[in-house]
């Protein structure tokens, strides 16, 4: 691993100390949160070429397409069913299914928000839920808070589930080569038991305040669903791409495809499918408009921190890091993995967990010679991606979708207090990583 | 020419403690679209409207639009719930605390500009020099006046 080391020095300065300080530098001004991301990760990114630490074609080869591409085409999918209103018809039909008992909703909408979570961006799911949230919960004369607490904690646990749920899982399955499937298989089953607990959690610490008259609750039940339901024909559509999309993510890796190429296609197809029959021009305004929703920022980000990572990993100090990390854990593997686990959590509860991860994966892979080739490395990732994604449970700033909630809950006059939802959902993220812990534990180590 | 020439002497007035189920009706019986707010020596204190009973129905997060057109919602249901309860508020409550208030001897020039300026109201308030109410001054009052003929439109009228 030491074979990457950059010899010649740049400005008198020893490139190492380039590539780390500007990664340390552009992490430090995103976590203080005061200037775009995007424009940050892209300018650390350009610092890697200008001062020399990486060539453009090694930068642009640092990039991981299959993450962009999956994000990109999942973004253009979403932009377009969020307009039929399926969401919201989902909430609310979810929401009478109960008879609009308050603890019933709790518990719906929050299933709701982890299963959508788990297939769609949590930012998005939430986005949709959470006022429609707000509204039941107005009807029923409830507190919100309960409410969009258990859904902040829902959609991160649901978005651990698979490989497209969460930004992270996309990164290292892309990275580790680790299909839907695997995903599926070995990621899937442990998230209903974080859930289920959780959500007992939630009941323990809020169940007696969820209380509603009859009154109330017959008000809920005159939400109409079906008028939620703005475009049918889209509706169709978009039910049938997302179907293809998610069983095409089932099967892709038996056909030796990759995740990006089947959202990328998806997302063609529904844009081609949403204008069918348009004139040319509207066709054109249509496809404009879904383009600008994409959120290029995020993607951007991507970019860019791909291409910071990848330069501080040419110039050797991941792999040193990795080193150091064996060296610590004695290179006992079961520590290791406890090691990676914990630490993601805590990590991404306080910094945005997507720069955390991708700098984690090129250390992961480091590892790889020291426990017997990359294949052995699996538990690793799943310790990374468990961590990295409940761990955005500990704190308000822990997932953007924490922050998006904690937005409408101001605007709804309930304002979510960043210390009293640390002491709520503190507890909460560390039993999910305890749970994380067993789960990895009996099922790979033992 | 002065506030006090044009303005509307004979008044319907409220007191802070009653209740807006009070207000309410008087709104919708008689057709006002304000009522002004006074405390026992007739001193301005605020004024209710049509507009500020109904700002207290709407939760804020539908107010800056993070829900679009809503159709679902049983909306009349909703309202009425938020109407019921704000019935038994005080009316200091929901009562707009900053009126626009010129004053009797005011000029129609002066009273015209706080009035397009301050475009939560339609109405002035007209108060004396201690500040107590003695008339209320619509836009459309003033506009009524602007339509009579020049003669009766000279500034010494």
């Amino acid at each position: 691993m030491h074979d990457v080391h950059v010899t010649h020095m740049m400005f008198g300065l020893d490139p190492t100390w380039i590539a780390v300080s500007i990664l340390l530098v552009v992490y430090g001004i995103i976590m203080a949160e005061k200037f775009n991301r995007a424009v940050l990760s892209l300018l650390g990114a350009g610092l890697m070429i200008l001062c020399g630490v990486l060539t453009q074609e090694q930068a642009v080869a640092g990039v991981d397409f299959n993450t962009i591409g999956l994000l990109t085409g999942m973004m253009v999918i979403v932009a377009i069913s969020q307009k039929t209103g399926m969401f919201q018809y989902v909430a609310i039909k979810a929401a009478k299914l109960v008879k609009g008992s308050p603890l019933g909703i709790l518990v719906m909408l929050s299933v709701v928000t982890a299963v959508f979570s788990a297939f769609l961006d949590n930012v998005t799911t939430v986005l949709l839920i959470a006022p429609v949230t707000l509204l039941i919960t107005d009807a029923l004369d409830v507190r919100p808070y309960p409410y969009l607490f258990a859904q902040i904690l829902a959609s991160n646990i649901g978005g651990t589930a698979t490989l497209i749920g969460d930004p992270p899982n996309i990164m290292i399955g892309s990275a580790a080569g680790l299909s839907f499937f695997d995903f599926l298989v070995n990621m899937t089953p442990i998230i209903p038991v974080i859930f289920v607990v959780t959500l007992g959690i939630i009941w323990f610490m809020f169940g007696r305040d969820l209380h509603a008259s009859e009154e109330n609750r017959a008000l809920v039940m005159r939400f109409d669903e079906n008028e939620a339901i703005k475009d049918v024909p889209l509706l169709k559509k978009s039910l049938t791409v997302l179907f293809l999309v998610i069983g095409g993510f089932t099967v892709a890796h038996s056909f030796h495809l990759e995740p990006a190429s089947i959202a990328m296609f998806g997302a063609a197809l529904l844009l081609l499918l949403q204008t069918f029959g348009q004139s040319l021009h509207d066709k054109d305004h249509a496809y404009e408009g879904i383009m600008a929703e994409v959120e290029w920022t995020t993607i951007f980000f991507f970019v860019g921190l791909f291409i910071i990572v990848t330069g501080v990993e040419h110039t050797g100090v991941i792999g040193m890091l990795a080193h150091k990390t064996l060296e610590l854990t004695g290179s006992d593997f079961n520590a290791t993995v406890a090691a990676i686990l914990w630490v993601s959590a805590i990590a991404s509860a306080m910094i945005d967990n997507i720069p955390f991860v991708a700098t984690m994966i090129p250390l992961i892979q480091d590892m790889g010679s020291t426990f017997g080739g990359a294949d052995a490395l699996t538990p690793l990732w799943w310790a990374l991606a468990l961590g990295a994604c409940l761990g955005g449970n500990g704190t308000l700033i822990g997932a953007s979708a924490n922050l998006i909630v904690a937005g409408f809950a101001q605007r709804a006059g309930q304002p979510i207090v960043f210390l009293v939802f640390l002491k709520h959902a503190f507890g909460l993220m560390l039993i999910s990583i305890v749970i994380s812990h067993v789960y990895l534990y009996l099922r790979y180590l033992s | 020419m002065h506030a006090k020439d044009i303005m509307t002497t004979d008044l319907v007035v409220c007191h802070p403690e009653q209740t807006v189920a009070e207000i309410a009706a008087v709104l919708n019986e008689q057709s006002f679209r304000m009522i002004p707010v006074v405390d026992a020596e007739h001193k301005i204190l605020g004024a209710v409207n049509t507009l500020s009973v109904l700002s207290s129905l709407v939760p804020s997060y539908i107010v800056t639009g993070d829900l679009e057109s809503i159709p679902y919602a049983p909306d009349i249901g909703l309202l009425r719930k938020h109407y019921i309860t704000l019935l038994n508020r005080n009316v200091s409550e929901v009562m707009e605390k900053k009126p626009t208030i010129v004053h009797a001897d005011e000029s129609l020039l002066s009273v015209t500009a706080a009035l397009i300026t301050y475009d939560r109201f339609e109405y002035a308030l007209v108060a004396d020099a201690d500040e107590r109410l003695v008339g209320v001054l619509s836009s459309s009052d003033i506009l009524k006046r602007l339509a009579k003929t020049p003669h009766e439109n000279s500034d010494d009228a």
